[in-house]
């Protein structure tokens, strides 16, 4: 049947507004999603627009005149660079120790069956619902009765412990739904078990243990409460901000700060357009697991 | 190779990380058990089963243990609400930009804890713009202020945790298979509702993981409160704190550390058992 | 690959089988955690402190590394270069003291066992290095190694109730505790007891440190600081308490108050002396001001721990640091008051506002009802301490 006339829109109703209406409704959560994330980079911006400030005082609280001297001196604080070096080592001491011992955690969680595998995933997932006061007072507690000298060793296990957990979630969350049949396929071939890991399993599981690993960095170079209770008098880099915040934050520390932040967007940047990459050559073969 | 060499390789792959766990999480928290029945003044203590330690928290710091709730509470929901719509966001109108939303959500967390913190005092201060504008519209008191106050420092919590919410949930709603929308849909379901039946029950895992790693480590949290509070908006990590390092009165402060944890799993395994393995577990409940 | 950084939060719960079995591996583990706990001892629990204190053994001309502990940003930059091209000595200056307290907590584990962790001389309040001497954890000094100390430590400051000899301390800088207030904001504030006017109210900042902020506003009270009671004590608390609980007091700070007074968020706060200057490069309006009913004098102190490596270096970087010449450069920069005698004329010449200054030089008259800071001891300092401490985390 044909439509009737009268209910057609008249022709001004499908106006502009009408169609704007209908943009905003259908896009809302794309624009919700884009002012979250304009929210979350507000303190960043702020961070980086005072990096360029020119300060007559001590502090930097108040914006006084563009300068790029403390760019040309970003290291020039002994003390900050010094515990810029050592939060550094740290971080990556602790990455490498908690990323090999979770994986091969995680590869044992995830492929056998044995005993004890129900305790051990109690074991592994409790740390990551203990509050961080909790357990940095508790290696100090343990350390104090020990008489253990606090430093960069008693950093070094703190940061592994609570580290490993995240490792372990999340190389197991790329392991499940790993397709065997590759594994199965190189065993036919010949391959040892060694071997197959090596060969085949290592290299499809990478981007799960990277991901790992990047995590494991980012939760050692920012922790602040654990440290406190466990560094003794070694300094990191969020202990030592946290000192000279009470006097006073040079305008070094907000350089750093953005170098961080711009190098992490580059290695992050790198390693998506590797995963594209990747990505594109997967599409080109015939289908594989990997993602 | 033998059977027994077989069996014996979950044990040696695990082994070197449980050992690990072991000795620097549970040792450590029997260190603190024991030192939370001591008594004395530092730096000697001796041993004497002085349970009194752990009355004496609660009836001294039951405020603080409270607020931190409340405070991590209301940092929790409202990370909720700005986390789920963002994460759906990337997840399903994402497209190639996919990648660089999730750069942007997690790239921040690399400035150092203190630091974003510090930068909020700045923005919150009493006569920044931010404020200001608050005060114009009428969210803020004009005599009245956001710094050192509840408010500054819920809106702390709720920024540093962020990222733990986000990913989780966008994890959970990648993994969503699009064409059961479709199917929804296809049977005459509206958007809205093929939202609350289809999707949000899919994506419970998510949520239920990122509210716990956002409510847990924000009630032990003291930085934000130091920062970003004043006086009347100490939480009880400013309370274990304080006690470790300030008064050096371990038994005290082991005691309420205790308590805080025993506290943590209670809240863990009540909602576990609350919104069912199934929905942790989800779509891989028999992989693996 | 970044979808795939899902931190997902598992446990497993299922049909009760192997009970019996998880059970056992739970013992188990506890049995081997409370097997390795059982090996524990010392540390905290040991009898600490005890009997001789070591003085320190000179060892002829000073060489080597010196690594010393100070507070961040009291020091100029050019004091240590200059030190290591007049001595050869290799100096590493951390800044990795925040609180008195807390360095003690971090510290105690190694002195208690005779360590320092590498240091050789660090910088601690007159109460803390009290308190650290009768834990039996610095050394004497041997006074032939610091001439220029006793020729030019200023008389007020060589025989002070905690050290009375100087035997174990060496004044490194001095300072006032008073008002920090934005004239501005704040014009009218010339007393402790005007922190305290409603009309101020969340404009009001006072310090964490219980010996600075405590004693002034016992003086509001009329009660001299020197001879308080416990019962003193908890009354000014209690006073303190209730200005926190009307809203009065903003917030307790350490040093940062210098953002809220810079940002014109505090009006009026209990602040150090030292700081007022600089904060006026930030805001002009920013001003130190002596509280009509006093202020307290605190001072902090080099000195060397026990097991300090090189103690014959830790005491000519005393030396050097009280040569007038040296001295000044260090004065210009922190603006505090210095302990050396003979810095004036030198600043006169070279840092004139400096010399004028009497928050650097500050005349007996202006200082008159300034006090020390006060000590306490054993279950006192305890209880005190708690009870301050349960106020700012009210």
């Amino acid at each position: 049947m044909e439509a009737h006339a009268a209910t057609l829109p008249a022709a001004p109703r499908n106006s502009i507004a009408a169609r704007a209406w209908k943009w905003l409704r259908h896009n809302a959560v794309l624009i919700f999603g884009c002012l979250a994330i304009a929210y979350m980079l507000v303190p960043i911006g702020l961070i980086i627009v005072f990096s360029f400030n020119d300060p007559v005082g001590k502090f930097n609280f108040t914006w006084q005149g563009f300068t790029l001297e403390h760019w040309g001196n970003a290291f020039g604080i002994s003390e900050l660079t010094d515990a810029l070096l050592v939060s550094l080592r740290l971080a990556l001491f602790a990455t490498l120790i908690s990323t090999v011992l979770g994986t091969l955690a995680a590869l044992a969680m995830v492929r056998y069956d044995f005993f004890g595998r129900r305790a051990s995933n109690y074991l592994i997932v409790i740390p990551t619902a203990t509050p961080e006061v909790v357990l940095g007072a508790s290696l100090l507690s343990m350390f104090l009765i020990y008489g253990l000298a606090l430093g960069f060793t008693s950093l070094l296990i703190a940061h592994v412990m609570f580290c490993i957990s995240f490792v372990v979630i999340v190389v197991r969350s790329r392991l499940i739904g790993f397709d065997r049949s590759l594994e199965e396929a190189a065993r036919d071939l010949g391959a040892g078990p060694f071997s197959t890991f090596l060969r085949v399993t290592l290299p499809l599981i990478l981007p799960g243990v990277l991901s790992a690993a990047l995590l494991a960095f980012a939760l050692s170079i920012d922790d602040f409460v654990v440290s406190n209770f466990t560094a003794g008098t070694t300094v990191t880099f969020p202990l030592y901000i946290y000192g000279a915040a009470q006097r006073s934050i040079p305008v070094e520390i907000y350089v750093i700060a953005t170098m961080l932040f711009a190098v992490t967007l580059i290695a992050m940047g790198v390693t998506v357009l590797q995963q594209r990459r990747a990505e594109r050559l997967a599409a080109v073969r015939p289908q594989q697991e990997g993602e | 190779m033998s059977a027994l060499r077989r069996r014996l390789i979950p044990y040696g792959l695990l082994g070197p990380g449980i050992l690990w766990l072991i000795l620097f999480f549970v040792v450590p928290m029997y260190f603190m058990g024991r030192l939370s029945l001591e008594t004395g003044v530092f730096p000697t203590f001796q041993f004497d089963w002085h349970f009194a330690n752990y009355t004496d928290a609660l009836s001294a710091y039951g405020t603080q243990f409270l607020r931190a709730f409340e405070y991590s509470a209301a940092a929790t929901i409202i990370a909720l609400l700005i986390a789920y719509p963002l994460a759906y966001a990337i997840a399903f109108r994402g497209g190639k930009w996919k990648n660089a939303m999730l750069l942007a959500v997690v790239a921040p967390f690399f400035t150092t804890y203190l630091i974003r913190t510090l930068a909020w005092e700045t923005i919150l201060s009493d006569h920044s713009i931010v404020v200001d504008t608050l005060r114009t519209m009428g969210l803020v008191a004009d005599d009245g202020r956001l710094l050192a106050t509840q408010w500054a420092v819920i809106a702390g919590l709720t920024y540093n945790f962020l990222p733990f919410m986000i990913l989780p949930i966008y994890a959970s709603l990648e993994r969503l298979d699009e064409d059961l929308i479709e199917a929804a849909k296809d049977l005459y379901a509206s958007a809205s509702k093929a939202f609350v039946r289809v999707t949000l029950p899919l994506s419970m895992p998510g949520v239920v993981a990122g509210t716990l790693l956002t409510f847990i480590p924000a009630t032990g949290d003291y930085i934000n409160a130091q920062f970003l509070g004043g006086t009347g908006q100490a939480m009880i990590g400013n309370v274990i704190q304080s006690l470790y390092l300030k008064q050096t009165d371990y038994p005290q402060a082991a005691a309420l550390s205790f308590i805080l944890m025993a506290t943590m799993l209670a809240v863990v395994f009540v909602y576990i058992r609350f919104a069912g393995s199934e929905a942790l577990m989800g779509d891989e409940a028999g992989r693996g | 690959m970044l979808t795939k950084r899902v931190r997902k939060h598992e446990a497993e719960r299922g049909p009760n089988t192997h009970a019996g079995k998880r059970f056992a591996v739970a013992l188990l583990a506890l049995g081997v955690s409370l097997g390795i706990a059982a090996c524990g001892g010392g540390g905290i629990e040991s009898d600490s402190g005890s009997g001789n204190v070591e003085t320190v053994k000179l060892q002829g001309k000073p060489s080597g590394d010196l690594t010393i502990s100070n507070w961040p940003l009291y020091i100029d930059k050019q004091t240590v270069p200059d030190f290591e091209k007049a001595t050869g000595v290799s100096v590493k200056y951390i800044e990795d003291i925040n609180d008195n307290s807390e360095f003690l907590a971090k510290m105690q584990p190694l002195l208690a066992d005779g360590q320092s962790g590498g240091r050789s001389m660090f910088v601690m309040t007159d109460w803390m290095a009290k308190k650290m001497y009768d834990l039996g954890y610095l050394q004497n000094l041997d006074k032939a190694g610091i001439p220029n100390v006793e020729k030019n430590l200023i008389p007020s400051l060589k025989h002070p109730d905690f050290d009375p000899n100087r035997d174990f301390s060496v004044p490194w800088q001095s300072g006032l505790t008073g008002l920090i207030v934005n004239t501005k904001l704040a014009p009218d504030v010339h007393s402790i007891s005007d922190l305290f006017d409603p009309k101020y109210k969340g404009q009001v900042e006072m310090l964490t440190e219980l010996r600075d902020t405590v004693p002034l506003v016992m003086l509001s009270m009329g009660i001299n600081p020197d001879n308080a009671t416990e019962d003193d004590w908890m009354a000014a608390i209690d006073k303190i308490k209730k200005a926190v609980d009307s809203g009065q007091i903003r917030r307790f700070s350490g040093n940062d108050y210098s953002r809220d007074l810079a940002n014109g968020d505090a009006a009026a706060i209990i602040g150090w002396s030292g700081d007022a200057v600089q904060l006026q490069a930030d805001n002009p309006d920013i001003q130190f001001r002596m509280p009509k009913e006093g202020c307290t004098f605190f001072s902090d102190n080099m000195v060397i721990p026990v097991g300090a490596p090189n103690p014959t270096a830790a005491e000519a970087f005393m030396n050097y640091v009280y040569d007038p010449k040296n001295q000044a450069q260090i004065t210009a920069y922190n603006y505090y008051v210095t302990p050396v005698n003979g810095v004036k004329p030198i600043l006169q010449k070279t840092a004139p506002a400096a010399a004028k200054s009497q928050l650097v030089f500050p005349t007996d008259q202006y200082t008159k009802n300034c006090v020390n800071e006060p000590t306490l001891e054993g279950g006192e300092e305890q209880r005190v301490t708690r009870a301050f401490e349960g106020v700012l985390n009210g």
